[in-house]
């Protein structure tokens, strides 16, 4: 892409607007949208970069947690006496532990429980902690606590926790909170006003967020102050929670991010493990490092809840919508984690439909509580609306897309009031990602009538955030010698948000990458930044970071035009210069700013402007799918993938891409593999809590052909930079396409999670004594 | 974390048999399923013996009568790379290459993987079950989808390894190195089943280590196979597995050995999928007649039932592949 001049003119915007004032978006962009790799990719690849389980102290003590074993039980007694004479071992913290009495899951009613709670409501909950010398010890000392356990009935399963006679999770029985209902029009008359009618059951398997890096804390006092270095999706947010935790004042607890191996929601907020690591460092006044085997984070540190979802639709045979109702069982585990929040969001948003029902009950089981899982609720909800969306199509014997197609709303009927979209491609991601994809011709082929059969499927998706906002805060230094800083509090969970944010400030400053440095995630040298979730951090940040690197470039040219005596407004900046638009011999290089070398560097700081009013601003995406089923085996081979993203400017092809992969592989592991599994029937606890059981898909379950297709529809009114969020919608529709190609292929549908070989191997046995 | 424990290289096969006498000792030889125990608790060590430095269990060699020796340590990478192999004994470069993932089949070995533990989720983690020492085979009336259809008895764990029906069918033999001697048995018999015993899933004493595998002088129409159905491409063990190998002659099955894997407590030799098909042309009927056969007397559990399909789809696939 070449500079385009005329955005440099006197008859456009003035490119140093306040600091206030938000900027048009870009027409045309020198480094923004390039396909380049990550400014940190040296130090990931080359082991350099440091994790939170790379930061060593001096005088470091290891942590480790003893859990309850059991799916529900009651700690009787606990006795440490023998653990506490064991080597290297320097304290052990129990519910009896002075300052351990911090009250956990709060709700409007109160707590529910406290750190290391008797009452332990599944496999995994926190009893007691040692501090030690080294792991080994700390664990060693862990298998010596003697804990007496009475072992108490559990609930396993979200239907069972209904039953009467079920045991009470909490005392006020097993339903996490009220039915949640929503409704729009009149169902009834839907149905009615229908050709054809469906009704179907579909169900997702609860999924580990497994990210590569589990989590980890390292908790350090200097005097009343708390220093925590700790593997989280946003540094603010575990700061109020230590803050609340211990009861001190935010200014004395500093939180330190670092490089990351991904978070997927898991990370979004405090766990109980870093108030450990800060307990035991206080107990001991040594630096405490507490970092979860792979088997805790399995149990402990959240999951996306397992839901039932009944659809019944109708539509007319010209492919008009009449009716959508929906209802849902879902499970957040043992704690109010949101087990079916978000579920219900693509039946009420993503086509139009007058008609509009939904109804939501969310229970208590002995597991571990849910967190916000990439698209909180809406894989789950695709999984089942695009199925149905497949089986309406096919029996009104219209194209899967062209249905639809002919459903695409304009507005957000699910939002109070029906406001517009800010920008909407659903329309141009169905109809170029098909057009990418083949689908015409694809679909005509015939599946084959050997053993393996060919099929492809669509499916369709949003993501009711990541439109980004306020606040956010972001600093640009500009040196004397024309390097920048950026100084941002937001994490980069391993997505490339630092290396976006820093091509924002090339792009406004001229200054080359390898002259940019970024400081990020503590709260003690960056600003305020929310969580890195909801596939926000690109449209939250990147305008702040702009309108910090503008404000830099205001008080630049302001002191050129002082040095040139020409006004500011004629100035500028291009190729590390400051030219004068209407005298191109006035110049100055950036180094020869006087001003500038008298002061040391411009600083500028930027906020991040209000979302447009009255309107919604949500990313969309189509995907793709094309499978080979081997109808004796229930083999599924995803051959062939294409990914049409709506998430606004693509801010770096090469991270966009990456990002849209990860999202379909997460997505084909919801689809395909992934499910925990609790023994239901005996002991209520976790068979699969390892790699090999929990299946993630492997390089081998991938396919081999992906094609993101980037849909920019130059949103204007998003913000600044026209980004919207990418990494969630991305896993949205991956599963329900994969589903509809399989049902293409071999005729069978799979309505529930995860389609693997033992599954469908059934299904097409049914379907074979069936004829 | 990995407890503590001692490690002593074994000088020769007879120092370690000796060295294995003492108390609290395991063999280690690749340890890719050894060290994944120790970690998990399932069983435990005070001193690891260890084999690895054996030159002369390591390789693959022809035997002057005709045939092959394959050292225990030889490992799953060099047994896919083996032209021999490759040329005369299919199934077995196949077995080999659907084990695990490629640094795993780097590092494992044939002779480790004869000797693996069972990977039922009860015994691996942490239920005391049958085969450790408990009362309850926890897998009868609980999650048992990847467990045994066949040969259950007591505890209804499938065997994992991929190699050992293929080694069967190809008529594999193994020495075991003991006290003062070593012996060979026929690879079936070095499988215990848990009828006979519930917590050992080999002959193997304490003080005895499997050394190598010898292969039989390939036959003229020799042609075998190993097909494996998982959940996952990589790194996964078999739901169900099949494998042939078949001696032709003049167009028809003059001998037959199938043998499936993870569907019983040890691999298992399905005599009447054999019987179906020996004397006969590999037609599409007497292929389904087969897999009709195949899946006689299949019990499965709460869970498992779709073995049954899976097993008749892989028998015939595998047949017509070869037919």
């Amino acid at each position: 892409m070449m500079p385009d001049d005329r955005y440099y003119v006197a008859d456009v915007p003035p490119e140093t607007p306040e600091p206030a004032d938000q900027p048009a978006p870009w027409t045309t962009t020198t480094v923004v949208g390039r396909r380049l790799p990550r400014i940190d990719a040296y130090e990931r690849v080359s082991g350099a970069a440091t994790y939170t389980a790379d930061v060593l102290l001096p005088g470091m003590l290891y942590a480790a947690v003893l859990r309850c074993p059991h799916a529900h039980a009651t700690v009787k007694t606990v006795d440490t006496s023998k653990a506490e004479k064991m080597p290297g071992v320097a304290a052990i913290l129990t519910d009896k532990s002075p300052g351990a009495d911090i009250p956990w899951f709060n709700t409007r009613t109160g707590p529910l429980s406290r750190l290391f709670d008797p009452h332990c409501r599944y496999e995994g909950e926190e009893v007691a902690a040692v501090a030690a010398e080294t792991p080994y010890q700390a664990w060693d000392a862990v298998r010596a606590i003697a804990v007496e356990y009475e072992v108490l009935p559990f609930v396993a399963d979200a239907q069972d926790a209904l039953k009467p006679g079920a045991v009470a999770i909490h005392e006020g029985g097993n339903r996490s909170g009220d039915v949640s209902r929503y409704l729009r029009g009149d169902v009834d008359a839907g149905f009615a006003a229908a050709d054809v009618v469906v009704e179907q059951t579909y169900s997702t398997a609860c999924e580990i967020h497994a990210p590569t890096e589990t989590h980890a804390s390292v908790a350090k006092w200097d005097g009343n102050r708390l220093v925590v270095w700790d593997s989280t999706q946003g540094v603010y947010p575990i700061q109020s929670g230590l803050v609340s935790s211990l009861k001190l004042p935010s200014s004395s607890v500093r939180v330190i991010g670092n490089y990351m191996g991904g978070g997927f929601g898991s990370k979004l907020s405090v766990s109980k493990h870093t108030v450990i690591a800060a307990l035991l460092a206080k107990v001991t006044a040594r630096p405490v490092k507490l970092h979860l085997t792979r088997e805790e984070s399995f149990l402990a540190v959240g999951n996306r809840p397992p839901d039932t979802m009944t659809i019944r639709a109708g539509a007319k045979k010209d492919g008009t919508l009449t009716a959508l109702q929906m209802t849902v069982l879902g499970t957040g585990g043992a704690y109010p984690g949101g087990g079916v929040g978000g579920v219900d969001w693509v039946v009420r948003d993503l086509y139009t439909c007058p008609n509009v029902k939904t109804e939501l009950t969310d229970v208590f089981i002995n597991a571990g509580q849910a967190r916000a899982f990439r698209a909180p609720g809406h894989p789950q909800g695709a999984w089942a609306l695009e199925q149905m969306m497949d089986q309406l199509a096919e029996k009104i014997g219209m194209d899967p897309v062209e249905f639809r197609l002919k459903n695409v709303p304009t507005v957000s009927q699910g939002t109070n009031g029906t406001p517009p979209y800010t920008s909407s491609g659903l329309k141009a991601c169905l109809e170029e990602g098909a057009k990418r994809f083949g689908w015409g011709e694809a679909r005509k082929r015939a599946p084959g009538d050997g053993a393996i059969r060919r099929g492809v499927g669509v499916a369709a998706g949003l993501w009711r955030a990541g439109s980004g906002g306020p606040p956010a805060t972001v600093i640009v230094k500009l040196f004397s010698d024309g390097s920048a800083n950026l100084n941002m509090g937001a994490s980069d969970l391993g997505t490339g948000t630092k290396t976006i944010m820093a091509m924002v400030v090339s792009e406004e400053l001229g200054v080359p990458l390898d002259k940019i440095q970024v400081e990020w995630a503590d709260t003690a040298t960056t600003q305020y930044a929310t969580a890195s979730g909801g596939s926000k951090t690109v449209p939250t940040e990147s305008p702040a970071t702009r309108a910090a690197a503008l404000d830099v470039k205001q008080q630049l040219l302001a002191m050129a035009a002082t040095q040139l005596k020409v006004t500011p407004e004629e100035l500028v900046l291009r190729n590390g210069e400051i030219v004068s638009t209407a005298d191109a011999s006035k110049k100055v290089a950036v180094t020869g700013v006087t001003a500038l070398r008298g002061r040391g560097l411009i600083v500028g700081v930027g906020y991040r402007g209000p979302n447009a009013e009255g309107k919604v601003t949500c990313p969309f995406g189509a995907h793709f799918a094309e499978v080979e089923v081997n109808t004796r085996t229930g083999e599924v081979k995803v051959t062939r993938f294409l990914a049409a993203q709506d998430s606004g400017r693509a801010m770096n092809e090469l991270t966009y891409e990456n990002q849209t992969q990860g999202g379909i592989t997460m997505g084909l592991g919801l689809a395909l593999t992934e499910g925990r599994i609790l023994d239901r029937n005996q002991t209520g606890k976790m068979v699969n809590r390892n790699w090999h059981d929990y299946k993630i898909p492997t390089a081998m379950d991938v396919p081999v052909e992906q094609t993101v297709v980037p849909i920019d529809l130059h949103d204007t009114q998003a913000n600044s930079t026209g980004a919207k969020g990418l990494g969630e919608p991305a896993t949205v529709p991956t599963a329900p396409a994969i589903a509809n190609a399989i049902y293409n292929a071999c005729g069978v549908r799979t309505p529930d999670t995860p389609v693997n070989p033992m599954r469908l191997v059934d299904l097409l046995a049914a379907a074979k004594k069936r004829g | 974390m990995l407890p503590g424990f001692t490690y002593v290289r074994a000088k020769t096969v007879a120092d370690g048999v000796r060295q294995l006498a003492a108390p609290g000792t395991r063999v280690h030889a690749g340890g890719t399923d050894l060290i994944g125990c120790l970690r998990d608790g399932v069983f435990t060590a005070k001193t690891l013996v260890s084999v690895s430095g054996l030159k002369e269990l390591r390789g693959i060699v022809s035997v002057p009568a005709g045939g092959l020796r394959i050292g225990a340590l030889t490992t799953h990478s060099q047994i896919v790379a083996d032209k021999a192999i490759n040329e005369s004994y299919g199934a077995l470069a196949q077995a080999s290459a659907a084990v695990a993932s490629p640094q795993l089949r780097n590092q494992g070995t044939i002779g480790g993987n004869l000797c693996q533990r069972p990977r039922c989720w009860y015994f691996r983690g942490d239920f005391k079950c049958l085969r450790k020492g408990g009362d309850l085979c926890y897998a009868m009336g609980g999650e048992n989808q990847y467990h045994a259809v066949f040969g259950g008895d007591k505890c209804v764990i499938v065997h994992p390894s991929d190699t050992a029906p293929a080694l069967i069918a190809l008529g594999a033999r193994v020495r075991i190195a003991g006290p003062g001697s070593s012996r060979v048995v026929p690879l079936p018999s070095f499988f215990v089943g848990p009828g006979k015993d519930v917590t050992k899933e080999t002959i193997l004493e304490k003080n005895e280590i499997l050394t190598e595998i010898l292969l039989p002088a390939a036959e003229p129409g020799l042609r075998s196979s190993y097909r494996k159905v998982r959940a996952r491409g990589a790194w996964d063990f078999a739901l169900a597995g099949i494998a042939v190998a078949l001696l032709m002659k003049d167009g028809k099955i003059a001998r037959a050995r199938v043998v499936f894997s993870g569907v019983a407590p040890v691999p298992w030799r399905s005599q009447p999928v054999e019987d179906a098909i020996t004397g006969k042309t590999l037609t599409p009927e007497v292929v389904a007649a087969a897999a009709e056969a195949g899946v006689q007397g299949a019990e499965p559990l709460e869970k498992n039932a779709y073995k049954v399909p899976l097993l008749r789809g892989i028998i015939i696939e595998s047949l017509l592949a070869l037919a």
